[in-house]
């Protein structure tokens, strides 16, 4: 089922000569997890700002095309009930937090106070968002006072709390360290096996490769490829031009430029692993 | 998990001070009906003992310490300020001594007394009642009371840009004093140290508020539906009503027995 529809969408920021997005035309499913990646500047949070209907709804400048959010025109949808429907979880986390809350508890709970969920519900939902983040020590701290990493994982609370049909989640790891990557993407994934639409910018490709179903690169304010993981990871110049892929794909493309490839392009590390272990069982004779 | 705070908040968050928990809005009756006392007594007596008398109260609350901290300097401060304007400018029938173009008479000397006195008993009551009241709970008895969420927001909000700004300018005097400026010293030395650092502290709090903004629309800020709260106040005892009662009608004996 189509969530959200780009046709032939172009963005230009107020006062900015360079599009940040050009021609973009790309439907993303319901139910699906969506791995946005690419090099700074190449638009992808501009792409958020734009799937979330910020813009236009909060940033002006020049829009054509058409964006439709389950069939309907951005422009006609209800700013306000847009956030109803899709949560988005920002890049900064430093500017996540509403400052009107001085504990972490109640913090997360603002999204739910404004959706007006009762207040059983709200702290029944607030305990479990915690639990899944891990955050139990932080919630009677001030939210003002966190670090960056504390910062994003309250932020990334906070969203889910609020049970939102797609979600968009712009580089949520960028502060945080490899355990808590790892935490947060199960977390993800959790989510979308909840049904839910799930759009993630992120750097971290060996995990995209893991656990996305379509992979989307960006480039200058364009979609360079598309596709599942397998079919953009195993795209030989994706290397040549430059964009990070996961280490498996790295290492089979390598075997493959010495003539001795794999069955198949890995992607994912398991994938890797059991393809040298079946190499080696060969070498060895033995298993 | 500290489950016992999570739980805290199915049932108003009382302190055990009596004072402490009334409803904010009976405090703020409180000190306003203490300012107005202040303000018709015309007698620089009567707000000095107000001025104590909020010293007693802060005890009362157990926030003695915290608010002599903001009070005392503050007060001073205004206080010293009026006191030396009045002084030096009303004119009167009685000097006392000249010095260089001023010449200070009795009668500057007794409204400066006044005023000052008048004004920072003044001030005291809104010292008092930021101390003893949490802006939020303020907040949440004005949307009580119908006013709009949107502008217990703003102004919850603009509480903390304020602070935010100072901790902001604080960090880069840090930095500017790690590159060797000289940002102590006399104030027109630190003056001069400011004024570079104005114009990034403004632009940053623009491009902030711009994504705060943002921030609170992902919160469902402008939602449709009615919003609940997470914390509540107590529904307000008999006996403060009683109380509040009581203030007011002293009050108001007060004004009768003033000018009638
Ligand atoms: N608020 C803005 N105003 C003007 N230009 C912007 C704004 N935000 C981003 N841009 C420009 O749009 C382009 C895409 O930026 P962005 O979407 O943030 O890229 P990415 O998230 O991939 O790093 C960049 O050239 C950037 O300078
Ligand atoms: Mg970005």
């Amino acid at each position: 089922m189509k969530g959200i529809e780009l046709k032939n969408v172009s963005y230009q920021y107020p006062l900015s000569e360079a599009f940040a997005l050009k021609n973009i035309h790309y439907t993303f499913e319901k139910g699906k997890f969506y791995g946005i990646i690419g090099p700074n500047s190449a638009g992808k949070t501009t792409l958020c700002n734009l799937v979330r209907g910020l813009i236009p709804h909060f940033y002006e400048g020049e829009l054509s095309g058409d964006v439709l959010i389950e069939g309907k025109d951005v422009r006609e949808w209800d700013g306000s009930l847009l956030s109803t429907k899709i949560g988005y979880i920002f890049q900064n986390p430093f500017t996540q937090i509403s400052g009107v809350k001085d504990t972490v508890l109640e913090e997360i709970a603002l999204g739910l106070e404004n959706l007006g969920i009762d207040k059983e519900e709200m702290i029944e939902r607030v305990i479990n968002v915690v639990k899944l983040l891990k955050i139990e020590d932080l919630i009677k701290k001030n939210p003002n006072n966190l670090s960056g990493g504390q910062r994003q994982r309250v932020a990334f609370a906070s969203i889910i709390a609020m049970d939102n049909d797609i979600l968009v989640i712009d580089e949520p790891t960028s502060q945080l360290d490899p355990e808590s990557t790892a935490d947060i993407f199960e977390i993800i994934n959790m989510l979308k096996s909840q049904g839910k639409t799930i759009l993630l910018v992120e750097h971290k490709v060996d995990l995209i490769a893991e656990y996305s179903d379509e992979v989307l690169v960006m480039e200058n304010g364009h979609i360079a490829y598309s596709g599942t993981p397998s079919d953009v990871f195993s795209n030989i110049e994706l290397i040549d031009r430059g964009v990070a892929i996961p280490q498996a794909a790295l290492l089979s493309h390598d075997l493959q430029r010495q003539n001795k490839p794999f069955d198949f392009i890995t992607i994912t590390n398991e994938q890797a692993k059991q393809q040298i272990m079946k190499r080696m069982s060969c070498v060895n004779g033995s298993y | 998990m500290d489950y016992e705070f999570i739980y805290s908040f199915k049932k108003p968050q009382l302190t055990g001070n009596w004072f402490l928990d009334l409803n904010p809005l009976t405090k703020l009756n409180i000190v306003i009906v203490i300012a107005i006392i202040s303000i018709l007594s015309l007698s620089w007596q009567v707000s000095a003992s107000i001025i104590a008398f909020y010293f007693l109260l802060a005890a009362l609350a157990g926030c003695l310490k915290r608010f002599s901290k903001m009070y005392i300097k503050l007060g001073l401060l205004i206080g010293s300020l009026l006191f030396i304007m009045r002084a030096m400018f009303i004119p009167g029938d009685h000097p006392l001594f000249t010095f260089w173009l001023f010449t200070i008479t009795q009668e500057g000397i007794d409204k400066g007394i006044w005023f000052s006195t008048l004004v920072v008993s003044i001030c005291g009551a809104i010292v008092l009642f930021s101390t003893i009241t949490r802006a939020k709970d303020f907040m949440y008895a004005l949307e009580n009371l119908g006013a709009p969420h949107s502008t217990s927001y703003i102004i919850l909000a603009s509480f903390q840009s304020i602070i935010d700004l100072g901790d902001r300018a604080k960090l880069i005097m840090d930095s500017q004093k790690a590159r060797g400026i000289e940002t102590e010293g006399n104030l027109l030395q630190r003056i001069k140290a400011f004024i570079p650092v104005m114009g990034p502290l403004v632009l940053g709090a623009i491009t902030s508020t711009e994504e705060k903004a943002i921030a609170m629309e992902a919160r469902a800020f402008s939602a449709p539906e009615k919003n609940t709260h997470l914390s509540e106040l107590r529904k307000v005892p008999l006996w403060e009503k009683l109380f509040v009662l009581l203030v007011n009608i002293s009050l108001i004996l007060f004004i009768i027995w003033r000018f009638i």
